[in-house]
């Protein structure tokens, strides 16, 4: 049971700020993912609210009770480390009972937790095993039963699937989304990889230099991005951000790709969003998936590129086209015919397209000076 | 070395560079890292060696260079043995995972150091390095030092440093695994574009299996020391050889349904699921596994037939332009990938629809692939 609330959380460390001004409620038994590259505070937002280190200012709140004081001892979490810190001399068995043994609770209930635990985290097989036997995968699983087992108030884990293989990593997505929702304890998960924050958070916090650059439900943020970072951090392949100027000619509004031709925008929401717009450059964000390529001339919302290159990746065919240094990559289905060379109009779905202020970087949207 | 005006325009049959493995074993103390390999990288081709760590795949790039000798078999570079000479006489260059510049020098001077090693013209230098950093797009940062270069400007010095030479082959040992995802993903359609603007030879290894599918024109999966599949990205992906390959390559990676199969019928049933499919032309005989990636699973609300199965929804993993849906069929738990962002609830009770004409059969025992594309048939 925790609420937690970050109030101009700042950290600094000589020079560096590597978390500033950040403000952040997380609902109790909420699942929140910290996602940003290397460097932008993520881990270190989690270890102040660890209490591993002390804010330089601002405050945290768990419940609405300041724990600035509160030693980490006391604050009532659970943590999972990239690398294990489990006893690997000991057994599964004893791993798993150990947090409930030095609590001393009764024989029978430390059984019954052990049991369960290891049912959940498939491990019922192995628990006469030394923990040194078991293979990586295991071992983090072992990992995650470990803490997850005295039912902290709030489970904190840092990248805890970055050693796993891919086929693993897939599966422990799954199983940790779902423990989560078993034992009902605030989750704060960090990561850099937004596959991981996407598919399981209930909210993401995307961080870049230690500011705060949205925090909303995962897929807000893939369709809504409020900026350009976002827009290119989140989704793979990435977003196609095209710069291009808004012309306002005869009435209607017209963006122009320069060689790549020029798009006149008659999707009333599009149209709305350009009217919001407070300077010309502008920057075209438009999904992979979104696109729609034709061998024919298009239409007045199409763009001319030449198809540069085709990476057929498992599922997915990635097809990279170019015209004057503009880039655009479209996704279609695994034994999509494309070959480099061949020339395409590309079809926009102007109802899903955003619109980013090429200074500013921000979305185009009513009231932004 | 041969100063050459133009590094992209290669003449005369001489370099053909075609990197050949025959027979070869290397073993390590009791660890066979490379067992009886056969093996012929075309010239001209940008080869990628995959596989999980330890599966033998740096040991053969380390072969080739000449920085292990191997116990069995002959390596030939251009049709010519150089099983026993040095490494320094192989004309091969080589990127390393762990970028490895001089901390010291200019992304000039280090681009230019394999070229002063070998006292090649000034002059030549001069036009190969700017050549060279044009290609790269890094021209502009010819004068920082590494400590003033990101991560990617960093990996871009390191490559550009062996493009400099023009040996008979470029090897690239995990060369862009430690930048984030979406250098990476920048960083993998660059080398694709480097292999043909060089026209060279490109030996590439990596353990991420996007990255092999994308830049690989041939790829190689590996395993234990040996050779699983080879072939281009779309045949081992479409029609891989075993259950091993099939695994290796997607993600999420493929579901796998236990079940008996009979081959005189060709008819495969589900153990756990009421599911049955036959397949024709396939030997084998009493257990297999279904194999159906989770792109070529379909969710529906109401029974479609042969070919679907009651099911409930298990989690729902929203990525924006794809959502991946663990279902629960019995106690197996299958993941179907689903285009755009569909949304259900945890417990709701669907029926899971398989594309058998898209399914694979292996045998259970020896894994190996028995049959593609699958006909649905009624269960009594």
């Amino acid at each position: 049971m925790a609420a937690i609330d970050l109030k101009d959380l700042t950290k600094v460390f000589g020079s560096v700020t590597a978390v500033n001004a950040l403000t952040l409620s997380i609902p109790d038994k909420e699942f929140v993912a910290l996602l940003g590259p290397s460097g932008c505070g993520k881990t270190t937002t989690m270890n102040m609210i660890a209490g591993i280190e002390q804010p330089t200012s601002g405050s945290i709140c768990f419940n609405g009770v300041d724990v600035g004081h509160v030693p980490p001892g006391r604050r009532g979490i659970g943590f999972v480390f990239q690398n294990y810190a489990i006893f690997s001399h000991m057994t599964v068995r004893a791993n798993l009972a150990f947090g409930l043994e030095i609590r001393h609770e009764p024989h029978a209930d430390i059984a019954r937790k052990v049991a369960e635990m290891a049912a959940l985290m498939r491990l019922s097989d192995k628990l006469n095993r030394t923990a040194a036997r078991l293979n990586v995968n295991e071992m983090q699983r072992l990992a995650i039963g470990r803490s997850a087992i005295v039912r902290p108030d709030i489970f904190l884990l840092d990248e805890p699937l970055s050693n796993l293989d891919a086929a693993f990593r897939a599966e422990m997505r799954t199983e940790l989304k779902h423990l989560q929702r078993e034992i009902r304890q605030t989750m704060i998960y960090v990561t850099h990889d937004q596959i991981e924050a996407m598919s399981m958070a209930d909210r993401i916090a995307v961080l870049n230099l230690g500011v705060l650059q949205q925090y909303a439900s995962p897929i807000e943020i893939y369709n809504n991005p409020a900026n350009l970072f976002v827009a290119k951090f989140i989704g793979s392949p990435s977003m196609n951000l095209l710069p291009c100027r808004l012309v306002t000619d005869g009435g209607g509004n017209r963006l122009d790709f320069g060689a790549a031709g020029s798009i006149v925008i008659t999707d009333p929401q599009l149209l709305a969003q350009s009217r919001m717009a407070h300077n010309s450059n502008l920057v075209l964000g438009t999904r992979p998936e979104q696109l729609e390529l034709r061998s024919e001339d298009g239409n007045a919302s199409s763009l001319r590129m030449t198809t540069t290159f085709v990476e057929r990746v498992g599922a997915r065919t990635i097809v990279h086209l170019e015209q004057n240094g503009l880039i655009v990559k479209v996704a279609e289905k695994n034994g999509y015919r494309a070959e480099r060379g061949e020339p395409r109009s590309i079809i926009l779905p102007q109802a899903r397209a955003t619109l980013f202020d090429a200074e500013s970087g921000r979305r185009v949207q009513d009231g932004d000076h | 070395m041969t100063p050459k005006a133009d590094g992209a325009c290669r003449t005369g049959i001489t370099d053909l560079a075609k990197l050949e493995l025959l027979s070869v074993s290397k073993r390590f103390g009791r660890l066979t890292a490379v067992n009886d390999v056969s093996l012929v990288i075309e010239d001209n081709e940008l080869f990628c060696l995959f596989g999980p760590p330890a599966c033998g795949k740096s040991t053969i790039l380390r072969l080739f260079l000449g920085l292990e000798a191997p116990d069995a078999g002959k390596i030939l570079i251009g049709g010519r043995d150089v099983t026993e000479l040095p490494p320094a006489d192989r004309d091969l260059a080589m990127v390393f995972q762990n970028l490895a510049l001089f901390p010291h020098m200019s992304a000039r001077e280090n681009l230019a150091f394999p070229l002063v090693a070998r006292r090649a013209d000034p002059k030549y230098i001069t036009t190969r390095v700017a050549q060279v950093a044009e290609t790269l797009h890094i021209t502009h940062l010819l004068d920082k030092v590494p400590a003033h270069l990101s991560g990617g400007e960093r990996q871009r010095v390191a490559i550009g440093r062996a493009l400099v030479r023009e040996p008979k082959a470029y090897l690239m040992d995990e060369p862009i695994s430690a930048l984030d995802a979406r250098l990476r993903e920048e960083m993998r359609v660059e080398l694709n574009r480097l292999q043909r603007q060089f026209n060279h030879t490109f030996v590439h290894v990596t353990h991420d299996q996007e990255e092999a599918m994308a830049v690989a024109d041939r790829l190689c999966v590996m395993k234990d020391g040996q050779i699983e599949q080879l072939g281009t990205p779309q045949e081992l992906y479409n029609t891989p050889n075993n259950r091993y390959v099939a695994r290796q390559l997607g993600s999420p990676p493929i579901n796998f349904i236990s079940g008996s199969f009979d081959a005189a019928s060709g008819l495969f049933e589900a153990s756990a699921m009421p599911l049955a499919a036959v397949a024709v032309k396939a030997a084998g005989h009493g257990t297999a596994w279904l194999g159906v990636r989770p792109e070529d699973l379909s969710i529906d609300a109401k029974a479609g037939g042969a070919g679907s199965v009651p099911a409930e929804i298990y989690e729902v993993e929203p990525l924006g332009a794809i959502t991946i849906v663990d279902v629960k069929v019995g106690e197996q738990i299958l993941k179907a990938q689903l285009p755009g962002q569909p949304t259900f609830s945890e417990g709701e009770p669907v029926y899971l629809c398989f594309d058998l004409a898209k399914c694979h059969l292996f045998d259970s025992g020896s894994g190996r692939r028995l049959a593609t594309g699958l006909t649905a048939v009624a269960r009594n």
